[in-house]
């Protein structure tokens, strides 16, 4: 009995250090999911990002094609933050950029733009 | 002449030409830190780089068929506009206008006492007053000439003055564009220099000028609507627009672009929306009048 | 006779009117300072619009803030009046320098001449 229980204690606290980290991983990744869908829907949404009045994205309708189609990203933009930077204010880089400065004349939020980012560098 | 020589000619002209400039530049400077890039360009120079714009991003488009907007270089709308136009919903309009016309003031007197041209005068406008000083639109002149007769002044985006000007502008087709901007007058090409300012200014909490869409991005689509050029931009109106319902003036759509890119509207008939108009029909200057027109 | 009967008009007045501030701003103290916060934002906001409108640069959202931050602070929910409110001013203060940055027209380099 005693030779089973010390031999158990260790197991299970190797199940807990291992747990505890999955736990953690699990937990991130559904909030990194959840911001990719509320992202989108952001995005999508025409009062916020209505990405899709300029650019082509998989599964969305009846897009514009003022801006390029929104595909690759991550190749397009390996530093997330320079693809944040692009939605913040795309006329700091190009001052004639028709892009809408999304954070720099207040369309969506600070948190809003971070979501915006998840979800555009997924595509 | 040897190579050589015609080099040290080339320099010797452009180091004469940079003279000349750097003190025409130091005069400029001097007069007030005038804008001097903007200002270097003349309306003709203006007309000319739309013109060649829109040539080289619509190269098999001929320049007659700038007057029909976005359906000179829109084909699937190309399509329904022509079908719209068999049955041209503005000719109501046409047929109020004329009544209008044709019914005497008050006092006895008719639109023909104003404008003895009348009433196919769209051409005539707009133009610089000198006396007025000040831009005179066609919708300001209807006004003017109420209000000299004792009649109430109409209002500027939708009501009476829209079968007015659609008759008139019924009466003018076929006539070309010409806006002159006086060279004795130097408040005439300062109206015209605002009005190119508005044209080229982002406003609105989406950051657009007109050329963010009208000439940089002209020919492709926000959503489904393909952008339209500026040259034609005001040979057709007032239009009758489907998704207003009714027929509207110039004005009341420069009110609707503003507001879309969340722009406050200028005023109708107002000093800066006049300039622009003043700009806007200069660049159209040899295009032929078509209005009142159908879109969508 | 004449300049007694005026200067005790005067004087009635000038009373009336300093009363009138007293009560004001014993009001004042009296309300809700969340209140008297979200009436400064408010006024700090339209200030703001007005010095965008004045380089012809105003946005239509910005009016729209503070029209409701109004309502809310009639409502008494001081704090969406005072967030709205200062959502309008930023706006205001970035309309403002939109339209100032552009007071020399700048040609956009993609219309070749």
């Amino acid at each position: 009995m005693t030779k089973k229980s010390t031999r158990l204690v260790p197991m299970a606290g190797m199940v807990i250090l291992l747990a505890g980290p999955l736990q953690v991983a699990t937990v991130a990744a559904a909030e990194g999911a959840s911001a990719v869908a509320e992202g989108k829907a952001i995005s999508f949404k025409r009062s916020k990002g209505n990405c899709l009045a300029c650019h082509m994205i998989e599964g969305g309708e009846s897009p514009g094609n003022v801006g390029p189609p929104l595909i690759a990203m991550k190749a397009r933009y390996p530093d997330k933050a320079k693809l944040r930077a692009q939605i913040f204010d795309a006329t700091a880089f190009n001052p004639d950029s028709a892009m809408v400065p999304f954070g720099k004349h207040r369309i969506l939020t600070e948190d809003e733009i971070d979501k915006v980012t998840e979800y555009i560098w997924t595509l | 002449m040897p190579a050589s020589q015609v080099i040290e000619r080339i320099c010797l002209e452009k180091r004469h030409i940079m003279k000349k400039t750097l003190i025409k530049m130091g005069a400029l400077f001097l007069a007030g830190g005038v804008a001097l890039a903007a200002q270097a360009a003349t309306p003709e120079e203006d007309r000319t780089a739309f013109t060649n714009h829109y040539k080289f991003r619509f190269p098999d488009v001929p320049m007659e068929e700038y007057p029909n907007g976005a359906y000179a270089i829109d084909k699937i709308g190309r399509e329904n506009w022509e079908a719209i136009e068999e049955f041209p919903p503005y000719e109501p309009f046409i047929d109020e206008g004329q009544e209008m016309w044709e019914t005497p003031f008050a006092n006895g007197k008719t639109y023909k006492d104003c404008f003895s041209d009348g009433p196919g005068i769209k051409s005539q406008y707009p133009r610089w007053d000198k006396k007025q000083g000040m831009v005179i639109t066609m919708a300001l002149a209807i006004n003017q000439c109420r209000e000299a007769n004792g009649e109430k002044a109409l209002k500027y985006k939708k009501g009476p003055i829209v079968p007015l000007m659609s008759y008139m502008a019924f009466e003018s087709r076929g006539q070309i564009t010409n806006v002159v901007i006086p060279e004795d007058d130097p408040r005439a090409m300062a109206a015209y220099e605002s009005g190119k300012k508005f044209y080229f200014t982002r406003r609105g909490q989406l950051n657009f000028s007109c050329a963010t869409c009208h000439v940089q991005n002209t020919g492709l689509k926000v959503r489904t609507e393909v952008l339209s050029p500026s040259l034609g931009h005001t040979t057709h109106w007032p239009v009758y627009r489907s998704k207003w319902g009714t027929a509207g003036t110039l004005h009341r759509r420069f009110t609707g672009c503003n507001r879309n890119i969340r722009a406050k509207p200028m005023k109708a008939q107002g000093e800066q929306y006049r300039n622009l108009e003043y700009f806007l029909t200069y660049l159209s200057n040899g295009l032929t009048l078509n209005g009142p027109g159908a879109r969508k | 006779m004449r300049t007694k009967r005026l200067l005790s008009v005067l004087l009635l007045a000038v009373t009336f009117v300093a009363g009138t501030g007293v009560t004001l701003a014993a009001d004042a103290k009296a309300e809700n300072p969340k209140a008297v916060k979200a009436q400064m934002e408010i006024d700090k906001a339209d200030k703001a619009r007005k010095k965008a409108a004045s380089v012809e640069s105003e946005w239509t959202t910005t009016g729209k803030l503070i029209k409701k931050a109004q309502a809310a602070l009639k409502k008494g929910d001081y704090d969406t009046a005072t967030r709205l409110a200062k959502q309008a001013g930023e706006q205001g203060e970035i309309a403002y320098e939109q339209g100032a940055s552009q007071k020399e027209l700048r040609m956009p380099s993609y219309l070749k001449y």
